[in-house]
């Protein structure tokens, strides 16, 4: 008992344990997720955010980019149209172009400091240059009106055929200690005779800056094209870094992407780029924009603090919780293995008493039928010697009338015997009722005659009322033994001058018959068990009996399927009541 | 143009024999092109450009003879005026070191000049009043185009000849070529800023060849 209640209560520990574990193992799953999730959302919100700046900033760009563009075309048209700029290049005078054009395109080259918009409005020109109809560059006869540019940038303004649309190119320019890029604008000029592009004019300018919509973003933006980037605000090693990248992105078509991550400075930053010069004749240069992705990694750290946070609080909250869970749930578990534990040893001991109430009883039933056989011999012996010795004639009277009152006593001990043996049959489960239809008036009948003739019987008025031929269900000896102990007892127990009524009636499938008498009534306080072995009403001690009759009747009648009650037993009047079950005559009867 | 010029240069060279004082004359059909119908801002002028080709509308063709003629002492001075903001004439054949003046007809500003190889000048702005009318000096054989600074459509041929016989078709490319020395010649037909035909011609006193240009 000690032992298995330890057991149990390792066995409640273990459960709570595990119950707490797989609590703690979701809240940790839960939190997990959390963080991926919240991580993912922040650089996804980040990057869109970027993006979206990056956007912004381009079409502003973009707009700037499309007004200068519209100035220069607007401006080609007009210098296409001028019969000067014509004459030159359809009359064969291309000597003349230059200084044709110098004069419409002067306000172009007027160095003045103007902002952005105002650049993109005023067309200020680095430089400019026309092409002849193979596109290759027309050298100018003075660069100093037409703006300086060194042999090698003037060849990437040249065209392997004329381009019929404007274009925009991007190309290094190596004139100023630090290489520069410029923009350049290639505009056709068409012939105003043959419709066909004879020429062209490039103007080039210091490339339009993203100006930033919020100040102190940390964002540098530049150009990329021919492979190289020019990023003035970064710095050398950096840049070239950072070109490398670039390039790896560019030549990796298969990989479309609009953003990558790059180290600056160690600093983790966001790079967007987008292609300036679309479906340009010109290489293709793009847009560079890096921002520092420091403002988001610290909102991610944020957020992982206070996920952590949250996620721990969880934890521990989820400890607890779990931890009563477990105690909770482990209660009723505990009390099971406590009721089960309670439930075996009642069991046990209620199997031992049964055991041991079996054994006793078989022994006891035993020991009755034993006592019975073994009594039964020598009472025999000695009943056959009285009466030898009662047909003697040499006695004194006296002498026969001892031995006929001892005759009498072993009468009345083989009826015990008799009564005993049939008990412990009963108790044994022996005896069987071999039921037939039991002529229960004629019974009553003939023993009420047997009454009357007995030599002791006081003066009783015997009553009776009994339907002739009322059957009841059973073995006629044992019916027949019920009758006469009642019949019996009835006599036994009255006075004299009093009277016996039997009366008997058939209801709802079963008999009645009722056996009163006058005579002292039973004692209020044996009335509750005066159908049990060997007990006797306290009455007159002169009466006769042995204490069994009634113990006999009652267990006869259950073994019946009737019943056997004592309903009245008061004011010099005790009635018993037995109960049997109603038969029909038997067809031969 | 420097073809032209070259084929010039050629056809100087082929004359043969000059005989000053003859008298005989030529003429003949030029096969012009079909008129074009132009495009509708240039319709009401004369020169007209297809595939980079001036010429004019209605086609005409400027048939002259080749050859090595004495030079005048002096020459006639011609007139392109500028009216309707058209010149007029707007094809006119002369003859080298002719001087043409270029009167101004119309209310406004014109500014005449041509970047042509064979004579580049510029007249500036001027108007009407403008006196001495301006004027300039084709001293070199070739074709001319003028133009306006200020109206850019405006356009007029010159086409300056290194000889004195030349004469310009009627619409139909008829032609009479009269006054002319006998000898051996080249006749050319000149029919718009890219094509000149040529056929030789020997021209005998008295006679009137007959010369078609197909």
């Amino acid at each position: 008992m000690n032992t298995s209640s330890r057991s149990n209560k390792s066995k409640v520990a273990a459960f709570r344990t595990k119950l707490s574990a797989a609590m703690m193992l979701v809240i940790a799953a839960i939190t997990a997720f959390g963080f991926y999730l919240a991580q993912r959302n922040v650089t996804r919100d980040a990057e869109r955010g970027l993006h979206q700046k990056f956007g912004t900033e381009l079409s502003a760009l973009d707009k700037l980019l499309a007004l200068r563009q519209a100035a220069v075309t607007e401006r080609s048209r007009t210098l296409a149209a001028n019969p000067r700029i014509h004459a030159a290049l359809e009359d064969n005078a291309l000597d003349l172009l230059y200084p044709s054009a110098k004069d419409e395109l002067r306000d172009l080259m007027e160095n003045r400091e103007l902002s952005a918009d105002q650049m993109a409005k005023m067309l200020h020109a680095k430089f400019y240059r026309f092409l002849d109809n193979h596109g290759a560059v027309l050298q100018p006869p003075n660069s100093q009106d037409v703006g300086a540019l060194s042999a090698q940038s003037e060849a990437q303004l040249a065209f392997k055929k004329l381009p019929e649309n404007q274009q925009l190119g991007y190309i290094a320019n190596d004139d100023s200690p630090t290489e520069t890029i410029d923009e350049v604008t290639a505009v056709p000029i068409f012939s105003t005779e043959t419709g066909e592009v004879i020429s062209a004019l490039v103007l080039g300018f210091k490339p339009l800056e993203i100006v930033p919509q919020v100040r102190g973003t940390g964002m540098k933006s530049g150009v990329w094209a021919n492979g190289r980037l020019h990023l003035p605000s970064l710095g050398k090693s950096d840049t070239e870094s950072l070109a490398r990248e670039i390039a790896d992105v560019f030549t990796d078509f298969k990989k479309p992407k609009n953003s990558l991550r790059v180290a600056v400075d160690g600093a983790p930053h966001l790079l967007f780029y987008k292609r300036l010069n679309p479906g340009s004749v010109y290489p293709p240069a793009y847009e560079i924009c890096i921002y520092p992705l420091a403002a988001s990694i610290g909102q991610l750290h944020r957020l992982r603090w206070q996920i952590g946070g949250v996620g721990g609080l969880l934890l521990l909250g989820g400890f607890v919780a779990s931890h009563f869970i477990a105690v909770r749930f482990s209660k009723p578990v505990e009390q099971l293995a406590v009721d089960s534990e309670k439930n075996r040893a009642q069991r046990r001991v209620a199997e031992a008493a049964l055991a041991s109430t079996t054994e006793k009883l078989e022994r006891s039933t035993r020991y009755s039928a034993d006592a019975s056989h073994q009594l039964k011999s020598p009472l025999t012996v000695l009943r056959a010697g009285l009466e030898a010795l009662l047909s003697r004639e040499d006695f004194n009277p006296e002498i026969y009338e001892e031995l006929s009152t001892l005759l009498h006593h072993t009468h009345r001990l083989s009826g015990v015997i008799e009564d005993l043996l049939l008990l412990s049959r009963m108790d044994a489960g022996y005896l069987q009722i071999d039921s037939a239809p039991v002529n229960l008036s004629q019974l009553v009948q003939e023993w009420l005659d047997d009454l009357e003739a007995l030599p002791d019987s006081p003066e009783v008025k015997i009553e009776k009322e009994i339907p002739v031929e009322l059957y009841v269900a059973g073995e006629r000896r044992y019916t027949s033994l019920i009758v006469q102990n009642l019949l019996e007892n009835a006599r036994k127990y009255n006075r004299s001058g009093g009277c016996i009524r039997v009366r008997a009636r058939s209801r709802d499938g079963e008999v009645q018959l009722k056996i009163g008498n006058t005579g002292q009534p039973i004692a209020s306080n044996a009335q509750s068990h005066i159908f049990q072995r060997f007990r006797r009403a306290s009455t007159g001690s002169g009466v006769a009996g042995h204490g069994l009759g009634l113990n006999v009747a009652w267990e006869l009648a259950r073994l019946h399927g009737g019943d056997l009650k004592l309903v009245h037993s008061e004011n010099d009047w005790t009635e018993f009541e037995l109960r049997l079950r109603a038969a029909q005559p038997a067809q031969s009867a | 143009m420097d073809s032209r010029g070259l084929l010039w240069f050629g056809a100087v060279s082929t004359v043969l024999r000059v005989s000053i004082f003859a008298q005989a004359a030529v003429e003949g059909r030029v096969e012009l092109p079909k008129s074009h119908p132009a495009p509708l801002m240039a319709k009401r002028y004369e020169i007209v450009t297809h595939g980079g080709v001036l010429s004019t509308e209605p086609p005409v063709a400027v048939v002259y003879l080749e050859g090595s003629f004495p030079k005048p002492s002096s020459l006639p001075t011609k007139q392109i005026a500028q009216k309707n903001l058209m010149f007029v004439p707007s094809l006119l054949p002369v003859q080298v070191a002719t001087k043409i003046e270029f009167p101004n007809l119309d209310d406004t500003y014109h500014s005449i000049f041509s970047y042509s190889p064979a004579k580049r000048f510029d007249l500036g702005r001027y108007r009407t009043e403008e006196r001495p009318i301006p004027s300039a000096i084709f001293d070199k054989p070739g074709l001319v185009t003028l133009r306006c600074d200020i109206h850019e459509h405006m356009r007029a041929l010159v086409l300056v000849l290194d000889t004195p016989h030349f004469v310009i078709s009627n619409p139909e490319g008829r032609y009479r070529l009269g006054g002319l020395p006998s000898g051996h010649y080249v006749l050319k037909a000149w029919v718009d800023s890219k094509t000149t035909r040529e056929q030789p011609l020997d021209l005998k006193n008295g006679q009137t060849a007959h010369v078609d240009f197909p």
